[in-house]
C-alpha cells in the first residue's frame, strides 16, 4: 500500500499494441493539444502528449516492428519535479501522479530538460483553433498559452469527475471506472488504467505478470507505467 | 464596448432577454418542418448548463459502422467515443472515428447552396435557397429522358443507398453506379464476388480471429483499414491474451503494413503470389492429409492444378518453408486464412481471394468459433445491405459522358475527379454533361467542377441505420441520430432525394413516398420489432426511441452460420494465374503499390488536422506523401531519406519524399494515398502527392473491377531533397546525403 489515497497505474500490453494511433488521437480530442504544424513537427516540436515509437528490429527480410507507446511516466521519483523554481510541476498527495500546475509556469523548461522519457511539450505559440474549430474543445481542460510546459495528465479530469460522483454516492471509486481518453478508445484494450492500492483491480493483477518492467527502470524514476514485453513466437 | 458599464444584474436581465429570444427564433415555421431534429438536441428542462448529455449514433467515417456515443455540453458535440453496448466496436474507436468531431467543425465547411456563375471550374459561385433549387432541379428532371441522367456514389450508408437507387428507379433511369477508392482498396466488390462463386452468398465472411490461434493474413490489412479496423482490432487483442495460449500470427504480402508489423512472422511475397502461396499450402495440406482425418481428401480436386515445386520457384518462398507454415496451418486447433484488399490490387485478385479461402475450408473448419463464418441476413428486404458496382460499369460511365449522352450528373458520397486514373479521362467526360450536381461537406475536387453544389449535413447532424458488413455474429441494425442542431444551412442528400420525388411526382414520388428521412427509417424498423433482440416494445414508438437510446437493436441469439461451398466451386480445380503488371518491365522496372493510409483511408480525411499530424504507425511521417523503398533498391538507384524523387509510369508521374523502408519487397515501391488535394479545405490543399493520376486503368477480367497494384513505374531521383515531417528523428538524414544542411 502506497502513501496515496490511490496509485493511480497504466498498463501498457506490448504485445496487445499494434500502433494504431486511435490513443494518440483520443488523447489529443480530450486534452485539447494543439495541432502544431509540418514545419515544427520537422523541428521535433510535436505537441502530442501520447506518442507511438516504432523500432525496427532485424533486417530484410526478416524484420519486425515494435511500437511503444509513451506518454509521461508519472515518476514516484520524478527528475522534472526538483527542477521548477515555481513549483509548476509536484507530486499529488491525493493520486500519487506528477502535476502540472500551468498558471504558475513560467516557461523556463528545466522540467523538460530533466525528464528522460521526453513526456513533456512546450507551447512554443499560442494554439491556433480557426472557427469553429473551437467548439471541440473539452470544456473540463484548459487550453495552454505560449510559453507553458504540458504533458499527460492521466487524464485528471476524469478521475476528478470519478471522484466527485463516488462521493456524492457516498462509496469509493470503482475498479474500471476511471478510464484515461487512451485506454477507452484502444481497440486492443492495451491500455489498461486503475488503482494499484486497491489488491483486486485489474492493474494490480496486471502488475504481477512476470512480462511487466518499466521504462529506464535502472534511473530509480519507478513510473507509474507498467509495460508488459511483446510476445514472441519461435513456431516459424 | 463603449463607457457604458455593464452592472453584473444589468448582465443577467440581457443574457435572460437573449435565451428567451433565441428559443421565440427556434419555432419559426421554417424549423417546424424538421420538427424530428427537436427532442433529442434540446437538452430536457431540468438539466443544468453545463452538464454533459451523451448520444448514441453510427460512425461514417469508415464504412465500418461502429457505434458511438458523442459527449454534448450546451448544444455542442465535445468529444466521440465508442458506445460500450454496441456489440460490433464495444466501446473502442479508432484514430479516424475519433476525428469526426474535425469534420463537423471544419472551418472551410460548406454553408449554402451554391449555384456556378462563372465558367465551370472558375469557382465562383452565387446562392440560393433549397426551396429553390429542388424546383429547378426538379424541373430540369421533368423534361428529360431518363437514360440521360446517371448517379454515381461512393460506398454511402445502408439508408442514402436504398435512397439513391430508388430515385434512380423512379426516374427509370439505370442504377447507381458506385465507385470510391475505400472501397476499391477495401476489395469489397471481389470479395463479394469470390464468397458469391464459392458459397452461393452475397454476404461478407467474417474471420473470428479473436478464438484462431493461427491467423494466416494474406494482405489482409485488418488492423488498419480493412472492412471493420476496429471490431478486428478488438478481437487480435482477445486473440493475444487467450487464457494459456497465445495465438500465432504470419502474414504474407509484399510490403510490411502495420498489421503485417505485428504479425509474428512478416513473409515478403512478391506482389501478386499471395494466392499462390495460398495453393502451394492447400496442396501441401490435401497431398500429406494434415489436419482433421480425411477432411482434406473432399477437397482434393480443388488442388489438382497447383505445382508447389513452381510456386516456390516464383514465390522465393522454399518448399521446405512452404511445408513448415502448411503444418502449422493445419496442426493448429483453430486455423484461419484471411484474404485481405491487397489482394484485390492485382489481375489475379479474384482466385487469389478464393484460393485463400479455400484454406479454411480444408482445414475442416467453417461456420465456428475461431472460423470463418457469415453474419445473419437481414429480416426483409425493408433493410437491405449496400452493394457496390463493379469498375467496369464506372468506365461505361465515363463513355457515355464522352459521348454527350449523359445530361445530368449526381455525385454523392465520391470524389471521382481525384481518385480515379486519370488516363480513364473523368475530366474530360464531365467537361460534356450539361449539369453536374454534387453533395459535399467540405468543398472538393469534384464539386469545383460542378454546377450544383448542395451541402450536406455530417453524419453529426442527421438520421440514419446502417447494418454493418461484415459483422458479427449477431444481426446489427446500427442507429444514427442527430447530435447537434445543424450548423449551417445543410441538408441530408436523402431528404432532398424525398423533396425532388415529391416534386417530381408519378412514378418517382411512389418509390420514395416518405414526407422525411425519419418517417422513411421508421418504417425501415418495423420488421425487428417482433425479433428477439435488445429493445422490446410493444409499439413502434417506443422501439424508434429505444432504438436511438441503445444506439441500435441487435439480436439476442448468436448465430455462427457455417459458409457451404457450392458443388460447381468444389469440382473445379482452383486456379491462380502469375501477376502481371502494366508497362513495360525494362523501361518500368518497380511495381507501384498504393496503400489506405491508416490517417486518411482513401484520402476523404485528408481535410482534418488531427490525422494529418497523426504520424503513419510504421513511417511515423505525417503531413506529406512519402514513397517507400527497400533500402537495396534506393542504393542502387542512388537514392537516400528525404531525397524527393520522380515516380513514372506509363500513364504520368508525381513527386514524393523517398523514405527507405526495410520492410518491403526489392521489386515493390509503396506509396501511401490521401494526399495530393487540390481542393479539400486549408489543411490538405497543395500537399503532397496523388497516387490515383498515374495509375493504370487495367481491371479483373471477372468482375471488371480496378486492378489498382499492376502498374509499372520508374523511380528517378532529383537533386531536390525535402526533410519529412516524422516522428521518428530526423537525425543523421542530412548526414547521410553530405550535402550540408537542408531547407526546412
Amino acid at each position: 500500500m502506497s502513501k496515496y489515497e490511490h496509485h493511480w497505474t497504466m498498463i501498457v500490453d506490448l504485445d496487445k499494441c499494434t500502433g494504431c494511433q486511435a490513443c494518440v488521437i483520443a488523447c489529443q480530442a480530450e486534452n485539447n493539444i494543439p495541432v502544431v504544424g509540418e514545419d515544427e513537427i520537422r523541428k521535433g516540436r510535436g505537441m502530442q502528449w501520447l506518442r507511438i515509437e516504432r523500432y525496427w528490429e532485424g533486417e530484410y527480410p526478416n524484420i519486425r516492428a515494435r511500437f511503444i507507446p509513451l506518454m509521461c511516466q508519472q515518476c514516484e521519483n520524478a527528475p522534472c519535479e526538483p527542477v521548477c523554481p515555481v513549483f509548476a510541476t509536484y507530486h499529488s498527495e491525493v493520486d500519487g501522479i506528477n502535476v502540472q500546475v500551468y498558471n504558475r509556469c513560467i516557461g523556463t523548461r528545466y522540467c523538460a530538460n530533466n525528464c528522460p522519457y521526453i513526456a513533456r511539450m512546450f507551447n512554443w505559440f499560442d494554439p491556433q483553433f480557426p472557427e469553429p474549430l473551437n467548439e471541440q474543445l473539452n470544456p473540463d481542460v484548459t487550453v495552454r498559452q505560449r510559453g507553458i510546459m504540458e504533458k499527460c495528465t492521466f487524464c485528471i479530469q476524469r478521475i476528478r469527475r470519478a471522484r466527485e460522483t463516488a462521493e456524492a454516492e457516498g462509496r469509493s471509486i470503482r475498479d474500471g471506472e476511471v478510464q484515461p481518453a487512451c485506454g477507452q478508445a484502444c481497440p486492443t484494450n492495451a491500455i489498461i488504467f486503475g488503482d494499484l492500492n486497491d489488491p483486486n483491480s485489474q492493474v494490480s493483477r496486471l502488475a504481477a505478470n512476470r512480462r511487466g518492467f518499466r521504462l529506464l527502470e535502472e534511473l530509480g524514476t519507478e513510473p507509474a507505467v507498467i509495460y508488459l514485453k511483446g510476445g514472441e513466437s519461435n513456431v516459424i | 464596448m463603449s463607457s457604458y458599464e455593464l452592472s453584473r444584474r444589468e448582465f443577467l436581465k440581457l443574457s435572460g432577454l437573449g435565451a428567451t429570444a433565441a428559443l421565440i427564433s427556434g419555432c419559426t415555421a421554417n424549423l417546424q418542418k424538421t420538427v424530428w431534429m427537436e427532442p433529442y438536441v434540446t437538452p430536457p428542462e431540468e438539466t443544468l448548463p453545463g452538464e454533459d448529455f451523451w448520444f448514441a449514433s453510427t460512425c461514417r467515417m469508415c464504412p465500418a459502422g461502429c457505434g458511438i456515443v458523442v459527449r454534448t455540453s450546451n448544444g455542442r458535440a465535445r468529444k466521440i467515443e465508442g458506445n460500450a453496448s454496441h456489440p460490433l466496436n464495444q466501446g473502442k474507436l479508432c484514430a479516424r472515428g475519433q476525428a469526426g468531431l474535425q469534420l463537423l467543425y471544419h472551418p472551410d465547411r460548406l454553408t449554402q447552396v451554391l449555384k456556378r456563375t462563372g465558367e465551370r471550374g472558375s469557382k465562383q459561385w452565387g446562392t440560393t435557397s433549397w426551396e429553390q433549387i429542388v424546383d429547378e432541379i426538379a424541373a430540369e428532371l421533368a423534361n428529360m429522358s431518363s437514360e440521360r441522367v446517371a448517379f454515381l456514389t461512393g460506398r454511402l450508408p445502408d439508408y442514402q443507398a436504398m435512397l439513391v437507387s430508388r430515385f434512380m428507379d423512379g426516374l427509370g433511369g439505370e442504377k447507381p453506379i458506385v465507385y470510391d477508392a475505400q472501397s476499391v482498396l477495401d476489395g469489397y466488390v471481389l470479395l463479394q464476388a469470390a464468397t458469391q462463386a464459392m458459397f452461393d452468398d452475397k454476404r461478407l465472411p467474417v474471420f473470428d480471429i479473436a478464438q484462431a490461434d493461427v491467423v494466416f493474413g494474406f494482405g489482409a490489412n485488418f488492423l488498419e483499414t480493412w472492412l471493420s479496423p476496429v471490431a478486428y482490432g478488438l478481437a487480435y487483442g482477445a486473440m493475444r491474451s487467450q487464457s494459456g495460449i497465445r495465438g500465432t500470427m504470419v502474414s504474407f504480402e509484399p510490403r510490411m503494413s502495420m498489421t503485417a508489423a505485428n504479425s509474428d512472422r512478416w513473409i515478403p511475397v512478391p506482389a501478386g503470389y499471395e494466392g499462390l502461396v495460398a495453393l502451394a499450402l492447400g496442396k501441401i495440406i490435401v497431398d500429406e492429409r494434415l489436419g482433421h482425418d480425411g477432411v482434406a481428401d473432399k477437397y482434393r480436386a480443388l488442388y489438382k492444378k497447383a505445382d508447389v515445386g513452381a510456386i516456390a520457384e516464383q514465390s522465393g518462398i522454399s518448399v521446405e518453408q512452404l511445408r513448415k507454415l502448411a503444418h502449422l496451418f493445419a496442426t493448429a486447433h483453430h486455423p484461419i486464412a484471411v484474404p485481405g484488399g491487397v489482394l484485390a490490387g492485382q489481375l489475379n485478385g479474384l482466385d487469389a481471394i478464393k484460393a485463400v479461402t479455400a484454406l479454411n475450408l480444408i482445414v475442416g473448419h467453417t461456420g465456428d468459433h475461431g472460423a470463418i463464418f457469415l453474419s445473419p441476413a437481414p429480416p426483409s428486404r425493408d433493410l437491405m445491405q449496400f452493394s457496390p458496382s463493379s469498375f467496369s460499369e464506372m468506365i461505361n460511365l465515363i463513355e457515355r459522358m464522352k459521348a454527350g449522352k449523359v445530361d445530368v450528373l449526381f455525385v454523392l458520397g465520391a470524389n471521382p475527379v481525384y481518385e480515379i486514373p486519370e488516363v480513364l479521362g473523368f475530366v474530360d467526360g464531365l467537361a460534356k454533361v450539361k449539369r453536374v450536381i454534387s453533395f459535399a461537406v467540405i468543398p472538393d475536387e469534384t464539386t469545383a467542377v460542378s454546377d450544383i453544389v448542395l451541402p450536406a449535413h455530417t453524419y453529426l447532424e442527421t438520421w440514419g441505420y446502417e447494418l454493418p458488413n461484415p459483422g458479427k455474429q449477431q444481426l446489427i441494425v446500427s442507429a444514427q441520430q442527430p447530435i447537434v442542431r445543424p450548423l449551417y444551412d445543410t441538408r441530408d442528400p436523402g431528404d432532398v432525394l424525398l423533396a425532388l420525388a415529391d416534386k417530381l411526382g408519378g412514378q418517382v414520388a411512389r418509390r420514395l413516398p416518405w414526407p422525411n428521412l425519419v418517417t422513411f427509417i421508421q418504417t425501415r424498423l418495423t420488421s425487428l420489432q417482433i425479433l428477439s433482440g435488445n429493445i422490446t416494445a410493444n409499439d413502434a414508438e417506443t422501439f424508434w426511441i429505444h432504438w436511438l437510446q441503445s444506439g441500435g437493436w441487435w439480436s439476442q441469439d448468436t448465430v455462427w452460420e457455417s459458409p457451404n461451398p457450392t458443388e460447381s466451386f468444389l469440382n473445379t480445380p482452383l486456379q491462380v494465374n502469375e501477376p502481371t503488371f502494366d508497362g513495360d518491365a525494362e523501361k518500368f522496372p518497380l511495381q507501384l503499390l498504393p496503400v489506405a493510409s491508416v490517417a486518411f483511408g482513401d484520402g476523404r480525411h485528408a481535410s482534418l488536422p488531427w490525422l494529418q499530424e497523426m504520424p503513419d504507425p510504421t513511417t511515423t511521417v505525417s503531413w506529406d506523401t512519402w514513397v517507400e523503398i527497400n533500402p537495396q533498391t534506393a542504393a542502387s538507384l542512388d537514392i537516400q531519406d528525404s531525397d524527393i524523387v520522380k515516380i513514372r509510369s506509363p500513364y504520368g508521374e508525381i513527386e514524393a519524399v523517398a523514405y527507405l523502408y526495410p520492410g518491403i519487397h526489392p521489386n515493390v515501391i509503396a506509396v501511401p494515398v490521401g494526399q495530393g488535394h487540390t481542393e479539400l479545405g486549408r489543411w490538405a490543399q497543395n500537399r503532397g502527392a496523388n497516387v490515383w493520376r498515374i495509375l493504370s486503368p487495367q481491371t479483373e477480367p471477372e468482375t471488371g473491377q480496378l486492378a489498382w497494384a499492376a502498374t509499372r513505374v520508374k523511380v528517378e531521383a532529383t537533386t531536390k531533397r525535402r526533410l519529412l515531417p516524422r516522428l521518428e528523428s530526423n537525425i543523421g538524414v542530412d548526414r547521410a546525403r553530405e550535402k550540408g544542411h537542408l531547407p526546412g
